[in-house]
């Protein structure tokens, strides 16, 4: 008896999580899917009507709103990558110059322990239109210069980017950093022999080396930008106009301030068709690199 | 990055950190360019200073040097005023009782949800690193791919689920669905932990004793401690400063302090009290920053896996 104990506790530990798994991600995905057929609005309809399924879709794609929130997630994904390029400058400075290594560590990485709610607060406090940065540049002469980005639509999307860029910059610094210091010693003495310049030695040399490292970079800061809410939600929510609507904004105000079910379950099917374009990669990555590893074993 | 949560990010770097060339380290190397990079590195640090500094004075601030408008200046006088509003009386939604009934939420949450996922992944990731499980290989690659789907995808179904369970707009029910999102990420970091441990361990071990529980209490479970806290700390931090599980899911008895804050500052109407909301905003950011300033290294090696390991 005992001996049969064992050889299905394995299996059996594993049922909360598989249960969790099929119910709350593969039924609930599902179940979403099956919603962005319906007509369903407050509560959900289970009725497709065959003939014109792809209604929400079409609603989607002549949404105003949803076009605006597509075109600011190129726009944020873009200025976000400034965090990779800015995490790449200061991990690679830090590496070169030990000095103080842990103390700027510790300040570009604070920003990630906190809320981006909390995040939102501060810089929304910043640009705030009449107290603001902006007031105190003024006061300095500068009158010219427009520092309450976050009240005008052409220009609160920059806002935004530069709130992520402070609170994630750290982040790619860490990953970077762990990268630059797996890289062979002998890589920078053989180059400093060669006399290759300190520019060419970084473009040349070792970004190509730490290829994978920006990849996966690239991905995460891809998939975090689909998620992008939280700060939307403290620095705009959503404004002025809809100007800084992104789809997973556009989603939930879809769903929780229109009511508006099966119009939302399309948005949402959207984002997980996006989120799997950027997905892909990453899966094969991963893959290749098991292959890769098997490889070196051998 | 904007949105990810710890936990997702902690996943990410795994892969990234592994993907990294693996060399030695390389060895000190002084240039003399040094100061010119130091003042770099140092202004940066001001920058990512700056809003710190900005909440902190203003909290610190009454109202009426807030109206002259001299955000950088120090307060004339320091005073807690704007603390004691934000954690007794500020106003969440219609209700004027403080933070302080959103801390306590927090809190709230924060033990159960810790207690389930971590319980419910470490076994999981336990089973699947060392025990022959049929689909095993299967079941990590759809873990892995759960990990990151956005949360939208599953609200709707997830709402509807707790409403059956008759645990929504409880503590019980934000706790749970922490407990269901966390799950992914931390089963495959207990599983990435635990699949180095020496097939030879586990052979004496099931010689031994025999039992899938018994090696797991004795054996596994004390040799976790590195990794435990890891993951606590993660997940201490990713459930504190969530804002969308607990607004979705919190309905109006059950919202956490992220929660409370995102309400206090986007109210529109009436005078703005920019001090509160600092002051809300800080109180809101202490847990998590006291962690991360105590167990910094820790915390790092957290999000940037606990997975450069050995």
């Amino acid at each position: 008896m005992a001996f049969r104990w064992s050889r299905w506790s394995p299996q059996l530990a594993l049922l909360p999580a598989g249960v969790v798994t099929l119910v709350a991600f593969i039924g609930a995905i599902l179940w979403t899917v099956y919603l962005s057929l319906t007509r369903s609005r407050r509560l959900p309809e289970y009725e497709i009507d065959w003939s014109e399924w792809g209604r929400q879709y079409q609603r989607l794609f002549n949404d105003d709103a949803w076009m605006i929130s597509l075109q600011n997630l190129i726009v944020l994904g873009l200025g976000s990558a400034l965090a990779i390029v800015f995490g790449f400058i200061l991990a690679a400075m830090i590496d070169r110059e030990k000095r103080g290594e842990s103390l700027f560590r510790t300040v570009f990485l604070y920003p990630l322990a906190i809320s981006l709610i909390v995040t939102g607060a501060a810089w929304r406090w910043i640009f705030n239109p009449e107290l603001g940065a902006e007031h105190f540049i003024h006061s300095l002469g500068l009158t010219w210069v427009n520092a309450s980005w976050l009240a005008r639509p052409e220009t609160a999307m920059y806002g935004v980017i530069l709130a992520s860029v402070w609170q994630s910059a750290g982040f790619y610094m860490a990953l970077m950093l762990a990268g630059l210091k797996s890289i062979n010693s002998e890589i920078w003495s053989a180059a400093r022999l060669d006399g290759v310049g300190l520019f060419r030695l970084y473009t040349e040399i070792i970004i190509p080396m730490m290829k994978f490292t920006f990849v996966t970079c690239a991905i995460l800061l891809s998939l975090g930008v689909i998620k992008a809410y939280d700060v939307i939600v403290a620095m705009t929510n959503g404004g002025p106009g809809q100007s800084t609507y992104v789809p997973a904004y556009f989603t939930i105000q879809a769903l929780s301030a229109k009511g508006n079910l099966g119009f939302a379950s399309a948005a949402a099917v959207l984002m997980l068709v996006i989120t799997a374009i950027i997905f892909l990669p990453l899966v094969l990555l991963t893959a290749w690199q098991q292959r890769r590893a098997q490889g070196a074993m051998r | 990055m904007t949105d990810l949560t710890a936990s997702q990010k902690a996943l990410g770097a795994e892969i990234a950190v592994h993907s990294a060339p693996y060399f030695p380290r390389r060895k000190k190397v002084i240039t003399g360019r040094s100061i010119a990079v130091l003042v770099f590195l140092a202004i940066c640090a001001l920058f990512f200073c700056i809003p710190l500094y900005v909440v902190i004075v203003t909290s610190f601030k009454t109202m009426d040097q807030i109206r002259e408008g001299a955000m950088f200046a120090l307060p004339n006088i320091w005073t807690l005023e704007a603390w004691d509003h934000a954690w007794n009386s500020a106003c969440s939604g219609t209700r004027c009782e403080g933070l302080k009934v959103g801390f306590w939420n927090s809190v709230a949450i924060l033990i159960p949800s810790l207690i389930l996922s971590i319980g419910l992944s470490i076994v999981t990731g336990y089973a699947l690193a060392l025990w022959n499980v049929k689909w095993a290989g299967t079941f990590l690659f759809i873990l892995f791919i759960c990990a990151f789907v956005p949360f939208q995808i599953i609200m709707f179904p997830l709402i509807s689920m707790t409403a059956t369970l008759k645990v929504y707009g409880s503590i019980w029910g934000v706790a749970l669905i922490h407990a269901v999102l966390a799950m992914p990420v931390l089963t495959l970091i207990f599983r990435n932990y635990y699949k180095d441990i020496p097939q030879e361990i586990m052979s004496a071990a099931i010689m031994d004793s025999g039992s899938f529980w018994k090696i797991f209490f004795e054996i596994i479970l004390p040799m976790s401690g590195n990794i435990l806290i890891v993951v606590l700390i993660l997940q201490i931090t990713s459930v504190w400063n969530d804002y969308l599980i607990g607004v979705t899911f919190g309905g109006m008895g059950a919202q956490p302090m992220t929660v409370n804050l995102a309400n206090l500052i986007t109210i529109s109407t009436g005078t703005v009290r920019y001090n509160d909301n600092m002051a809300a905003a800080l109180l809101t950011a202490i847990p998590p920053l006291v962690i991360y300033f105590i167990v910094g290294k820790l915390f790092v090696q957290g999000i940037t896996a606990g997975a450069i390991k050995g």
